[in-house]
C-alpha cells in the first residue's frame, strides 16, 4: 500500500536490504541440479518494463479517480515546453484548474517559472537520470495535492526531462503523451527518434515563427511522423506570435470537458 | 543513459532470485533486448559489467544477449517484411509508406544461471 494515500500502489521497489547472512537454516538446499554440475537455471521470461509499468497504472486509475487529464510532456532540451505552459496558463488558468510537474536533472527554476504564474507546481529532479518514471511521478503527484490549489485540479502536466530517447521507454500513466520537436532543431527528429513518436498521441511542433529562418518543411516532418504513427494528431504553434494556439488550447479544452462528463457518467 | 537504471532494476530482481534459491552466485544471464525497445544494447552492456564488479554476488557473472527480428506489416495490403529493427521505407509489394511494426519492443529476462 502506498504511505501517502493507502492505495494501492505496487510500492514494493525492491530496494530492500536483506539484513540476514544466511547463517540460520534454509530448508532448502542445493539438490543436485538437472544439468549436471551443482549450478540451478531458472527460467524468468519477465519484462523490466512491467514493474514501471504497473506503477503507471496504478498512477492512471489515481487520475482517474480524482477525474485529472494528465499529459506528458517530452521533446530535446530547450525546445519550448516550459514557455507553452506559461501561455497555456495565461489563457486558460481562469478557465481550467491547472496543475505541473517538473522534471529535470538539477534545479528548481522551471518550477518557479510556473509558480510565478499562480499554478502549483512540483520540481522532481532526478539528480542524473535523464526521464522521470512511474514511481517518481507517484510521489510527485501526492506531493502536488499539498500544495496550495494541488488537489483540485482538472489538467495536470508533466514537464519530462529534456530528452527525446529515455522518455519515450517509461510510462508514467499519462492519458496523452505530446512530442515536441522546435523548428531550430531541423525536421528529421520523426526518423532519427522513432519511439517518441510511435508511443505518442500528439506531435507539436514549436516555434513556427522561426520558419523564415530554419529550413523546417513542415508537411515533409508531418508526412515522416504519420508515418510512423498514423493517429499522431499534428499541431504547429508559436508561443512568441500565439499563431497555432486557437488548436492547442481548443485540444486542452475538449480533453478537459470529455473527461469531466466521463467522470460525471461514473 | 536510462539502461543503468533498467540494469540497476534487473541486479534487484537477480538479489531477490538468489536470495530465494539461496544460491550464491549469478553465474549467466540472458536478456531479450527488441530492437525497437528503446535499450542502447552496449549502454546496457557498459551498465552491467560496471554495476556487476561491485559485488561479489555478480562477479562471475556473464550476459547473453538476444535480439528478436522485428515485422513491419503493411496496414493496406498486409504484406509483411521482416528486418532486423530497420523500418523499410514502403510496402515492398505496394509501395504504401505506413507500416506497423510488431514485437520487438520489449525488455526481456530470460532466463538465469546460478549456483
Ligand atoms: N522564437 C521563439 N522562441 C521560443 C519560443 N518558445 C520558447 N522559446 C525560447 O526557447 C528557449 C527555451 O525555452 P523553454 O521553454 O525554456 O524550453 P524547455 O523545453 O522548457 O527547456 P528545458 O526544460 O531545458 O528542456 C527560451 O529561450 C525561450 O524563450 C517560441 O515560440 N519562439
Ligand atoms: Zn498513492
Ligand atoms: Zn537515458
Ligand atoms: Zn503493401
Amino acid at each position: 500500500m502506498c504511505d501517502a494515500c493507502g492505495c494501492h500502489a505496487p510500492t514494493h521497489g525492491h530496494n530492500h536490504q536483506h539484513g540476514h547472512d544466511h547463517a540460520h537454516d534454509h530448508d532448502h538446499q542445493h539438490e543436485p541440479r538437472p544439468n549436471g554440475n551443482d549450478s540451478l537455471i531458472v527460467d524468468i521470461n519477465r519484462s523490466l518494463f512491467a514493474a514501471n509499468d504497473a506503477l503507471a497504472r496504478s498512477n492512471r486509475e489515481h487520475f482517474d479517480t480524482d477525474g485529472i487529464v494528465v499529459l506528458n510532456l517530452i521533446s530535446s532540451p530547450g525546445s519550448g515546453k516550459t514557455t507553452l505552459l506559461e501561455h497555456t496558463i495565461d489563457r486558460l488558468g481562469s478557465e481550467i484548474r491547472i496543475g505541473v510537474i517538473e522534471g529535470d536533472i538539477e534545479t528548481e527554476r522551471d518550477a518557479e517559472r510556473i509558480r510565478a504564474k499562480g499554478v502549483p507546481a512540483v520540481q522532481l529532479t532526478t539528480g542524473g537520470a535523464c526521464h522521470l518514471d512511474a514511481a517518481m511521478i507517484h510521489r510527485g503527484f501526492h506531493q502536488l495535492q499539498r500544495e496550495p490549489g494541488g488537489d483540485q485540479l482538472d489538467l495536470l502536466v508533466i514537464e519530462n526531462v529534456g530528452n527525446l530517447v529515455c522518455p519515450a521507454t517509461f510510462s508514467l500513466g499519462e492519458h496523452q503523451r505530446i512530442v515536441l520537436v522546435s523548428v531550430p532543431e531541423g525536421p528529421d527528429k520523426p526518423a532519427k527518434y522513432p519511439k517518441a513518436f510511435t508511443s505518442s498521441q500528439v506531435f507539436l511542433i514549436t516555434k513556427t515563427d522561426l520558419l523564415p529562418y530554419f529550413d523546417f518543411p513542415i508537411e515533409e516532418a508531418t508526412r515522416e511522423a504519420l508515418s510512423l504513427n498514423p493517429a499522431l494528431q499534428v499541431m504547429a504553434l508559436s508561443a512568441k506570435t500565439g499563431d497555432g494556439f486557437e488548436a492547442w488550447i481548443n485540444y486542452l479544452r475538449s480533453l478537459v470537458k470529455s473527461n469531466q462528463e466521463r467522470t460525471a457518467r461514473a | 543513459m536510462h539502461e543503468i537504471s533498467l540494469v540497476q532494476n534487473l541486479l534487484e530482481q537477480l538479489r531477490d532470485l538468489a536470495h530465494q534459491n539461496n544460491a550464491q552466485r549469478i553465474l549467466r544471464v540472458k536478456m531479450v533486448i527488441g530492437p525497437l525497445s528503446g535499450v542502447v544494447i552496449d549502454s546496457f552492456t557498459f551498465g552491467f559489467d560496471i554495476l556487476t564488479k561491485q559485488e561479489q554476488l555478480f562477479d562471475q557473472a556473464t550476459l547473453e544477449i538476444s535480439i528478436p527480428k522485428v515485422v513491419f506489416r503493411c496496414v493496406r495490403c498486409g504484406h509483411e517484411m521482416e528486418t532486423d529493427g530497420q523500418r523499410p521505407s514502403g510496402c515492398l509489394a505496394c509501395s504504401e509508406p505506413i507500416l506497423m511494426p510488431e514485437g520487438g519492443d520489449d525488455l526481456i529476462l530470460q532466463q538465469v544461471e546460478l549456483e
